[in-house]
């Protein structure tokens, strides 16, 4: 039976209900451990430092990276710390526990709840301190590069947004791709790796990849999307074709990523049994 | 070491085991390592060029950074870690094992595992990549390289296994060890060749022992370093002060916990 259009507004303010419940539990919590806070922000405006850093001394040799000057790439750098700091506040930490609720079998609970186990497994665990100093770096990044471009305008930046929230999609359909292999293999906390390295790489200029990875990290492993697509779309860099091309291939992950995750929930059968 | 061997073999079976998880990590690791080439392919057909390195030496430096990583970085002091914190480090006490050997044979036999998966890894992408891996002129930088690969096995385990020991005095060792990580991958050259930094930093990474982690044997694989028997003295200078830094952790680090226990 499709829902209809009424069912499916009702549908969104229950989830953003249960969202915002969620999301000031889970507050609350980080509120506790105000030390483990610090120590997080510290840590991720070190790792953030490095990249630029990494940047820095690259571009020290060379004037462009496949005609990206330094300024432009730590809007990169930038971005992929907010889309981070964005799944975090979403869906990441749930993946990030998947693989264990499937060995102990307390992947029960999410399957005999009125909610979508997807969404209940994203929205469970929220956390505003795992990336926010990825976020606050990023944000200082992004403004610093805009400020050196000279030329910007409020349209881009309300694009910039639109386009991030694409490639948290894209991020999404990803992860549950990924993610949809545990259960058929039981043992993979490892998956996520994949997509720690996924999004470490995403730092990096689409504009690199020639020949076969042109294709491979455009539709396959969408690497040259995630942060180029919202950074280029900021300086004006590409046109309308390749822009609705990223969010053709959002729409495309994230209905691949559902389909998957479905077909894939049916194979789970319960630790215990 | 009859019963040395015998660990050997038993965690060899448990490695196994764990083949997929290794598998996957790898993945992961050889699809940064894949757009890293990618970067510095775009890099080279823009016309630069990077310090002394052709394209083809920049691709084998980051394919061997890749077998690098997985042969000669030791990443047992996360279990190294589990095993004070959750006490199962008192069945040490009573064991006729040593503890700095134990580990050291525990890391040794993954390796040897990892290093069976990590060629495989690094035959692919080649392969994806087309023939820019370089291979040395001369037998005697292969052995060279080889000394160094298992030099650097042994370093590796002493300061990770100096990291583990730090669960004795810090039960936030995790973050600590994270943050650690990233600066020793940094000064080891894991991340861009050490011949790239500009002069402060490259100062100072020649200080610091973990150049000779990556640095030192891919430069030697490349026929970078003329005469390499300093460096050789300078790594086996490291690997006894470390020996014996690691001596001293586990010493007084016993006495801590019994310190805890009683």
């Amino acid at each position: 039976m499709r829902p209809s259009v009424p069912d499916i507004f009702h549908n969104i303010r229950r989830y953003l209900k249960l969202y915002r419940v969620f999301l000031f539990q889970n507050l609350k919590e980080d509120m506790i451990y105000r030390s483990n806070f610090i120590t997080l922000v510290i840590m991720d405006i070190g790792f953030v430092g490095i990249s630029v850093i990494l940047f820095k001394i690259i571009y020290s040799h060379v004037n462009t990276i496949a005609g990206w000057t330094f300024d432009q790439s730590l809007i990169l750098i930038g971005s992929v710390g907010i889309i981070r700091e964005m799944a975090y506040l979403t869906f990441r930490r749930g993946f990030l526990e998947l693989g264990s609720h499937i060995r102990t079998g307390t992947f029960d609970l999410f399957m005999t709840r009125p909610i979508a186990p997807n969404l209940h497994l994203a929205f469970r665990h929220v956390s505003l301190s795992e990336s926010f100093g990825e976020a606050v770096m990023g944000g200082v990044l992004v403004v610093y590069g805009l400020v050196h471009l000279h030329h910007w305008s409020w349209i881009s930046i309300l694009l910039y947004g639109v386009f991030l929230l694409n490639s948290l999609l894209i991020y999404y359909g990803f992860s549950l791709l990924v993610n949809s292999v545990v259960f058929w293999v039981i043992k993979s906390q490892e998956l996520n790796t994949i997509i720690y390295f996924f999004m470490e790489t995403s730092r990096y200029p689409g504009d690199i990849f020639r020949g076969i990875g042109k294709i491979i990290f455009t539709f396959i492993i969408p690497i040259g999307i995630i942060a180029t697509v919202p950074a280029s779309i900021l300086i004006g860099r590409i046109g309308w074709g390749f822009a609705v091309t990223a969010l053709m291939i959002g729409g495309l992950f994230l209905s691949a990523g559902l389909w998957v995750w479905r077909r894939s929930i049916e194979h789970y059968s319960s630790a215990s049994g | 070491m009859k019963k040395y061997l015998t660990l050997f073999r038993i965690n060899w079976q448990n490695s196994l085991q764990y083949r997929f998880s290794l598998v996957i990590y790898l993945a992961g690791y050889s699809l940064y390592i894949w757009v890293l080439l990618y970067l510095w392919s775009a890099v080279y057909h823009e016309g630069n060029t990077v310090g002394s390195y052709t394209l083809s030496q920049l691709t084998t430096y980051y394919l061997l950074q890749l077998m690098i990583n997985s042969v000669i970085f030791s990443y047992i002091s996360w279990d190294v870690i589990d095993n004070i914190k959750d006490g199962h480090f008192s069945n040490f006490l009573i064991k006729p094992l040593d503890y700095f050997h134990y580990w050291f044979t525990v890391n040794l036999s993954g390796k040897i595992l990892e290093a069976f998966f990590v060629i495989i890894a690094v035959g692919l992408i080649s392969l994806l990549f087309g023939g820019y891996f370089a291979f040395p002129g001369q037998w005697i930088t292969l052995l060279y390289f080889l000394i160094s690969v298992i030099l650097g096995i042994v370093l590796a385990f002493e300061m990770d296994f100096c990291v583990g020991m730090i669960t004795f005095w810090l039960t936030q060792v995790r973050t600590f060890k994270y943050m650690l990580q990233t600066l020793i991958l940094f000064f080891a050259g894991a991340m861009l060749p050490l011949d790239l930094f500009p002069d402060f930093l490259m100062k100072v990474s020649d200080i610091l022992p973990f150049r000779y982690l990556v640095f030192f044997p891919i430069s030697l694989y490349l026929g970078k370093v003329v005469n390499p028997w300093p460096s050789f003295i300078m790594l086996s200078v490291w690997i006894l002060i470390f020996y014996v830094l690691a001596r001293i952790l586990l010493m007084r680090g016993i006495r801590r916990y019994e310190a805890v226990g009683a």
